[in-house]
């Protein structure tokens, strides 16, 4: 117990490592203990399994490795965290796949995101399912809440449906003068709008006015759909 | 349009009719100055600025109405021409003009008004819309907010205009003032101490400056020196920095804000007074599948009233009645009696004679159909339609490189090509702007002609009216999506308003199709005769054989028609109306095979329209633009018939 205390962040990033890997070999079928020795990039491997072991984080049997409860909680959470991290960089910010990588396995520990952010950004996100590339986040505490309705909440006018009334909460344009006419016309974030079509172009009405839009515009404003009824 | 002298001396006591798109500017200025002003139900149509006089209280006021803006910092073309009417003019009043529907849109104008310390009013126009739609506005309150007078009104049927006739005489300033915040107050504060005195605020030009507003470059070069350009450049990247939007954006932003809280305070809602058949054909007319039966019951009643009633029914009353019973024999009998010179008795009525043949075309062939097209076309227009086939055909105009506004230029063409490109100006950018011209000139066939054309083809076949119309279609759609891969610059954002289906008023509908028809008159008959007088100085010296003779490669060979068609060609480069007239002879006379009439008239089809919308395509445009589609659409028509002509032969297909 005395090295408990005196772990510092480094140990602790390296146990949220190995059992990340952990996680993704049961994934990908079962979890040897040869295969975590193998993939792991860890110098000192052994000294984190004996560490995660004798904390009752894992067991091992016959070779093979499995969590238990606490360390289950644990490794969900780095998974969680990680890709999350993974689908904000690449969809909202555009990242480049390869910097997304490096960042997400930055991000993925406790001590650069708190739960709290986590939760907002997986809400954000609109608690998606997947990370970008397919598999599958965890759910946290904040996907259960909206478990009935695991839309996003802040989605582009392309995601909406026909007669939704949303209020729009940003719009996404790289061209300034796309936004000066917006915000002309009344499309500003706070703006409340109905869809009335998608087709042949969009169609929406924020206040009195009836507007046409293109596709192309309409995927650049997001809008969070209001609580219906 | 414009009167520049009148200007000049009128400019003490000018009074500009400012507002958002299609709030009914042209109309208000209509009921003040007595004189037309484009007025339709499409935003955007007023591109130039129109004067007249008016009298209110014993004084000779000088009304201009401007293009609608969405904000007083320009970001199309018709924007800067009412920004700079208001920063290098003298003005006596502004009359803003607004949707009482949607007050704080137009609020978000007169905050910019009152911001440059402009002496203005507010008018609350279709106050009976917002009121049908449950709108009440506290015009009283409204009035104290803003500190000036503010006037509903109901222009189609002219209520409240006497009111605001009467008000045109006070100069009143709005005590609206607005706060942009610490950090951008500070920057307005640097801005003002460079700046120089003019006819509007410090403050309001610090803030077009704030916003970027780059249309502001003429009027700095010529009022601030270099270095202090550079200066304000450096204050407002300066404080650019500091936001993460664009500055341009956070000042409308807290413009609209301030506008919705002033709409919070006097705008008061009641039960909407039923449901409108208006607004449901309105629905209907924009709809992905209920949108197509509408629009194809639209063009249907369109070809009744002006395919059959006009080019049919009217044109046979005229042509065979009143020209070819009365007037045509009565002028020969007058002239035999009267002109015993062969020469000049031919020169009014024989062949290509300006009775017989100028005359008969322009005014028996040509203005019952031109005139039943206009009158159509204002129905469309004034009812509102028009933005909503915009919808429906946006995505096939997408593909060539423009977009769904595209629709008025190009349904005016069916009208007028010359009118039509003036109307370009509806398109934001030059790309856009330079498609649309050439597409007009190359395949959009007005009313005149495809009068004479369908006339034509209706007595060959349906199959050959389906070819030539499809020939000419995919031109227009081949050259409309090439031009948009070669021509450089950029498409502009579809984002448009629509506004209510309304009920058109028949007086405007008279109004405004006597109008365009004059204009018509004006442009193409004299072009009539000028070409006539060709033709007969031609035909009078035997230059039309010499011709037919140098064209008959191409005529006759390339084209596989009679050298007599080089005539209609001819005349065709004057106005192609004429030109297919003249094949219409040909036809009349047998001397044109089914397959030789679509050939002939596809060619002509693609000529550039008439003289006169070629200055109008060189004013617009430029010269060298001008010239480049010149030199494209005459031989492209040629080829184009050539190609037509050999896939004939080549398939034998004979229509």
């Amino acid at each position: 117990m005395d090295y408990h205390r005196s772990r510092d962040q480094f140990e602790e990033d390296r146990i949220d490592e190995v059992l990340e890997l952990i996680w993704i070999l049961r994934e990908e079928g079962e979890s040897h203990i040869e295969d975590v020795r193998k993939r792991s990039e860890d110098p000192n491997v052994s000294q984190v399994l004996y560490i995660v072991e004798s904390e009752g984080l894992v067991s091992t049997d016959n070779g093979r490795i499995s969590f238990d409860q606490q360390g289950e909680k644990r490794a969900e959470n780095v998974i969680r965290r990680h890709r999350l991290a993974e689908r904000l960089l690449s969809e909202v910010f555009e990242i480049e796949e390869k910097q997304v990588e490096d960042h997400a396995c930055e991000l993925e520990h406790t001590h650069v995101l708190s739960e709290v952010v986590v939760d907002s950004i997986c809400t954000f996100l609109g608690h998606p399912p997947t990370c970008p590339h397919g598999k599958a986040i965890p759910r946290g505490e904040c996907c259960k809440r909206f478990s009935n309705e695991l839309k996003p909440l802040v989605v582009p006018l392309t995601e909406l449906h026909i007669g939704d009334e949303a209020r729009i909460v940003f719009i996404s344009s790289k061209y300034h003068a796309r936004l000066d006419r917006l915000s002309s016309l009344g499309i500003v974030p706070g703006g409340i709008l109905h869809l009335h079509q998608k087709q042949p172009t969009y169609l929406i009405k924020i206040g009195e006015t009836e507007l046409a839009l293109d596709r192309e515009l309409a995927k650049e404003i997001f809008a969070k759909k209001m609580q219906q009824g | 349009m414009h009167e520049h002298s009148l200007e000049d001396t009128k400019n003490g006591n000018r009074v500009a009719i400012v507002g958002n798109p299609n709030v009914g500017k042209s109309v208000i200025f209509g009921l003040l100055t007595g004189r037309y002003a484009t007025v339709s139900n499409y935003p955007g149509t007023t591109v130039t600025l129109t004067s007249g006089s008016c009298k209110a209280g014993g004084e000779d006021l000088w009304v201009t109405d401007t293009p609608g803006v969405n904000t007083l910092i320009p970001m199309s073309e018709d924007e800067v021409v009412t920004r700079d009417i208001l920063l290098n003019q003298a003005i006596k009043l502004v009359v803003q003009v607004a949707d009482a529907k949607n007050p704080s849109r137009g609020l978000q104008i007169s905050l910019q008004l009152a911001e440059m310390g402009l002496p203005f009013m507010l008018v609350l126009n279709m106050w009976d819309e917002a009121n049908s739609r449950g709108i009440d506005i506290n015009v009283k309150k409204l009035s104290d907010a803003i500190g000036t007078t503010v006037i509903p009104t109901i222009g189609v049927q002219r209520k409240g205009i006497k009111e605001l006739r009467e008000s045109l005489t006070e100069e009143r300033y709005s005590s609206l003032s607005i706060s942009y915040g610490n950090l951008i107050e500070d920057g307005i504060k640097k801005l003002e101490a460079i700046l120089p005195q003019s006819r509007i605020s410090r403050r309001s030009i610090a803030l077009m400056l704030l916003a970027g507003d780059a249309s502001l470059k003429p009027w700095l070069n010529k009022n601030v020196s270099p270095s202090d350009v550079n200066t304000i450049d450096a204050i407002r990247r300066d404080l650019q920095n500091k936001f993460y939007e664009p500055l341009g954006y956070v000042i409308n932003q807290i413009r609209l804000k301030k506008a919705e809280k002033i709409v919070e305070g006097v705008l008061s809602r009641h039960q909407k007074s039923g449901s409108n058949v208006t607004v449901h054909i309105g629905k209907w007319a924009m709809h992905p599948v209920w949108g197509i039966p509408v629009l194809l019951a639209a063009l249907f009643l369109m070809y009744e009233f002006v395919g059959v009633l006009g080019a049919q029914v009217l044109v046979g009353l005229l042509e065979e009645g009143l020209f070819g019973n009365y007037i045509n024999p009565y002028m020969t009998f007058i002239a035999e009696r009267f002109i015993p010179d062969l020469f000049f008795r031919d020169l009014f009525v024989g062949e290509y004679g300006i009775i017989t043949m100028a005359l008969t075309y322009s005014i028996a062939l040509i203005l019952p159909i031109v005139g039943t097209f206009f009158i159509a076309f204002g129905i469309l227009e004034d009812s509102g339609y028009l933005p909503r086939l915009a919808i429906m055909v946006h995505k096939i105009f997408k593909l060539m490189g423009l977009h769904g506004k595209a629709v008025l230029p190009m349904v005016l063409g069916l009208g007028c090509d010359t009118m039509a490109t003036f109307t370009a100006r509806v398109m934001e950018t030059r790309k856009e702007r330079v498609i649309v011209t050439l597409l007009l000139a190359l395949g959009v066939p007005c009313s005149a002609q495809l009068g004479v054309i369908l006339g034509m083809l209706g007595g060959v076949s349906l199959t050959a009216t389906l070819v030539w119309a499809f020939s000419v279609i995919l031109v227009i759609f081949l050259v409309g999506y090439l031009s948009s891969k070669v021509l450089k610059g950029e498409s502009s954002d579809f984002v448009f308003d629509i506004p209510p289906l309304r009920i058109p008023v028949l007086s405007n509908i008279v109004f405004k199709t006597l109008s365009r028809t004059e204009w018509y008159l004006k442009e193409a008959v004299p072009l009539f005769i000028v070409g006539t007088l060709i033709l007969f100085t031609l035909d009078k010296i035997g230059g039309l054989e010499v011709i037919e003779r140098i064209a008959s490669p191409v005529v006759v060979s390339f084209l596989g028609l009679p050298a007599k068609a080089t005539e209609a060609f001819l005349i065709g480069f004057l106005r192609r109306d004429y030109g297919a007239a003249g094949l219409f002879a040909l036809a009349q006379n047998g001397q044109l095979n089914p397959n030789q009439v679509v050939i002939s008239l596809v060619t002509i089809t693609l000529f550039v329209p008439c003289v006169a919308n070629l200055l109008v395509m060189i004013k617009e445009r430029g010269l060298r633009t001008a010239l480049a589609m010149v030199a494209f659409i005459f031989p492209f028509a040629f080829f184009v018939g050539g190609v037509l002509n050999f896939g004939f032969n080549l398939l034998g297909i004979k229509l």
